[in-house]
């Protein structure tokens, strides 16, 4: 019992220190937000024929050394290019311009071709549609909880349900706060498959109470 | 016997295994083509039309009398006919300087994300550029995506305004709300045949409003012997529609004007935008704070029914949330497809497709032929599950993939417990308490999906009917599949 104690204690020590960290990186350098939700630079060119996004990367690598990209196929046709990097310079933009008229045979000028800026997507608007469904969902879950164990006391399954969820979710951000695992797309969905195994785990151990307890009241009985 | 049946059933699992991956060909117009539906994809994996809307540097010409009050229909008089009437020109613009605050583009952008959620838009993103005010959203692209972002530039500015003097007599602080009703007509009361299908553009005042409205129906009273082109504010009596009645006001005003001057009938014009949507007076004062404007005409065609819906639901969404502080241009409006490319996406397929594999495989190394036999029900499960997203409509999003994860790791535990419990027990009661465990431990994740399947946000709703379908699948698929498969291989013992 002692060493399970001792993990359980461990494990406790090493979760609030990952808190702890995950809250000053926050507060710090906040999150890394994948390139498509910062602030970015795009460049447009008309290429007049269908390509292959691997040809442009090639292209960006060359001229971009290597910083992340996102090469996107414009219009119904795809015969336009979208790049889109952190930061474009004007000498960038017209290598581009270059590289792409030799190996596409093109006539694009440099001087008729725009750096757009690409605005930022805010954290809150990625986190925003979720909340309500995720909030209700958690509701409807803690009455059924308090419902199904209410043997093992309400009390109990009402913190430990609300604690179980917010700090697995709270643990999860921070590790991919100080990991600066870039938050985009792919986050809010791991999100939610994180919380919905945070249920399934406690609606495990509740129920391994209730058995131990119905259990008991037999051999009482 | 027993074995046929086992090799019937497997040889059906592989079947439809192979008909979901590889799909059906049949030879249409000298190509082959893939008689299976293919997936529905959401913005984030097929591609989204972006729209860029730029704060507008634009000017208006407004020309004023000698009162200062402003003249309409005088755009066509030449410099020297303005001077002798005594009219001055002058250009504003459409943004003034002290419009033009970070304050005002956020409200915008709020104004733009609260107009697409009424718009039962449910997939969108929206960004501003602080410094220089522009907007960029991605949306859906989809039969409605242009009347949507004929919506977003609209300011949604409403004014009713005494047509002679000008006075502004209400504006947006009057709605309460703005929505679209529609009616079903018939030729007579007596009558069974159908003209057609009315669409109105309701709006509701507040109670300030509709006090303001009931004190302009009794002072703008229609004159008697007025001809037919004046208009009422019972929407059956208009014919035609918000752009029709543009139309017919610039051709019906100069006799309206004239008549005025003769019979002294005073008259309103509601405009939207700054554009006269309607000019007319009362026929009785209204006491009910409702004005119902009937746009286009009574048609049984489906599709004008709709253009009309359309037409009056973005009126209604432009006037129902608050107006933009800042009036704005459309700048790019064009398809951007996915940096997910079709490539990509079969390697995701791929990448599935193995996990499924080495998940198989691993059962057949743990439970020999039993395992075998669930490798092979663990694909075929996998394979229904892809063919009831493709038919059941699901919009595939990134969430959606993550759904079918999670339903595939459950599979895996499902299988994974009644094979371990069949260690113990025959396969019945293995298959009994398996059930009863298994399906107790995800009811939270089954009332949190099906909490995500009827919300308006594609994303979410994705990956709630993946799920939904997938649990419904390991339970249905599980009892009359594995279960049966299971049986007849130790009743084959």
């Amino acid at each position: 019992m002692k060493k399970i104690d001792n993990k359980k204690k461990i494990m406790l020590i090493i979760s609030a220190a990952i808190l702890l960290a995950g809250i000053i990186v926050i507060a710090t350098l906040g999150f890394n937000f994948d390139l498509r939700y910062q602030e970015t630079k795009r460049v447009e060119l008309f290429l007049d024929k269908q390509f292959e996004v691997s040809d442009i990367k090639q292209i960006t690598n060359e001229v971009l050394d290597n910083s992340p990209v996102v090469i996107q196929k414009v219009e119904e046709f795809e015969d336009t290019v979208a790049i889109t990097a952190k930061d474009i310079t004007e000498e960038q933009k017209n290598n581009l311009v270059t590289k792409i008229n030799e190996k596409y045979g093109t006539e694009l000028s440099a001087d008729t071709t725009e750096i757009t800026v690409v605005p930022h997507t805010r954290g809150r608007d990625l986190v925003k549609p979720y909340i309500m469904p995720l909030l209700i969902a958690t509701l409807i879950i803690v009455v059924y909880m308090l419902i199904r164990y209410y043997k093992v006391g309400a009390l109990t399954v009402l913190l430990a349900t609300i604690i179980g969820v917010d700090f697995t979710q709270a643990l999860l951000f921070s590790i991919i706060a100080i990991t600066r695992i870039p938050v985009g797309r792919l986050t809010m969905p791991m999100i939610i498959v994180i919380y919905l195994l945070t249920l399934v785990v406690l609606t495990n151990v509740f129920e391994n109470k209730l058995e131990k307890i119905k259990l008991t009241e037999k051999k009482n009985k | 016997m027993k074995k046929i049946k086992i090799l019937t059933i497997i040889l059906a699992v592989i079947l439809v295994a192979m008909v979901a991956f590889l799909g059906i060909y049949t030879k249409t117009q000298n190509r082959m083509e893939n008689k299976i539906e293919g997936y529905s994809y959401a913005m984030d994996i097929k591609g989204a039309r972006t729209v860029t809307l730029k704060v507008s540097d634009g000017t208006k010409t407004v020309i004023k009398d000698s009162e200062g009050k402003e003249v309409n229909d005088a755009e066509n008089l030449t410099d020297e006919e303005l001077a002798e009437k005594g009219y001055t020109k002058e250009e504003n613009t459409y943004n003034p300087e002290e419009v033009l605050t970070i304050e005002n583009y956020k409200k915008t952008k709020e104004i733009i994300e609260e107009r697409l959620k009424k718009l039962n838009i449910q997939n969108y993103i929206v960004r501003l550029n602080e410094t220089t005010g522009d907007i960029t959203i991605e949306l859906e692209e989809n039969d409605d995506t242009d009347y949507i972002v004929s919506n977003l530039q609209t300011t949604g500015k409403f004014e009713i305004i005494d047509t002679e003097t000008k006075e502004v007599l209400m504006n947006n602080d009057d709605i309460k709300l703005a929505n679209v009703m529609y009616s079903n007509n018939s030729n007579s009361s007596t009558s069974t045949t159908n003209s057609g299908t009315s669409v109105y553009l309701n709006i509701e005042f507040n109670k300030e409003g509709s006090k303001k409205l009931e004190e302009i129906t009794k002072t703008y009273v229609k004159v008697e012997d007025k001809t037919s082109d004046d208009t009422s504010e019972d929407a059956d009596e208009e014919d035609d529609g918000i752009e029709g009645k543009i139309e017919e006001e610039v051709d019906a005003e100069p006799e309206t004007e004239s008549e005025d001057k003769d019979a002294t009938e005073k008259t309103i014009t509601m405009k939207v935008d700054d554009e006269d949507i309607v000019t007319t007076s009362f026929e009785e004062p209204i006491e009910i704070g409702k004005l119902q404007l009937t746009v286009g005409q009574a048609t049984t065609d489906t599709k004008t029914l709709k253009d009309y819906v359309q037409q009056a639901s973005n009126m209604a969404t432009a006037l129902d949330v608050e107006n933009m502080p800042v009036k704005y241009e459309i700048g790019e409006n064009e398809y951007v497809a996915s940096d997910i490319t079709t490539k990509e996406l079969h390697e995701i397929k791929y990448a599935f497709a193995v996990v499924v594999l080495i998940a198989a495989g691993i059962l057949c190394i743990r439970f020999k032929t039993k395992g075998i036999i669930s490798g092979i029900a663990y694909i075929g499960l996998f394979a229904i599950l892809m063919l009831l997203i493709r038919y059941t409509n699901v919009v595939l999003a990134i969430d959606g993939l993550f759904g079918i994860a999670l339903v595939l790791i459950l599979e895996y535990i499902f299988i994974n417990k009644i094979l371990g419990k069949m260690k113990t027990l025959n396969v019945k009661e293995a298959v009994k308490e398996s059930y009863k465990e298994f399906f107790i431990r995800i009811i939270p994740i089954a009332i949190a999906v099906i909490t995500f399947c009827f919300i308006k946000w594609i994303p979410i709703s994705s990956f709630g009917m993946v799920m939904f379908w997938g649990i419904s699948l390991i339970a249905i698929y599980n009892f009359a599949i594995f279960q049966n498969l299971l049986r007849i291989k130790t009743e084959n013992k």
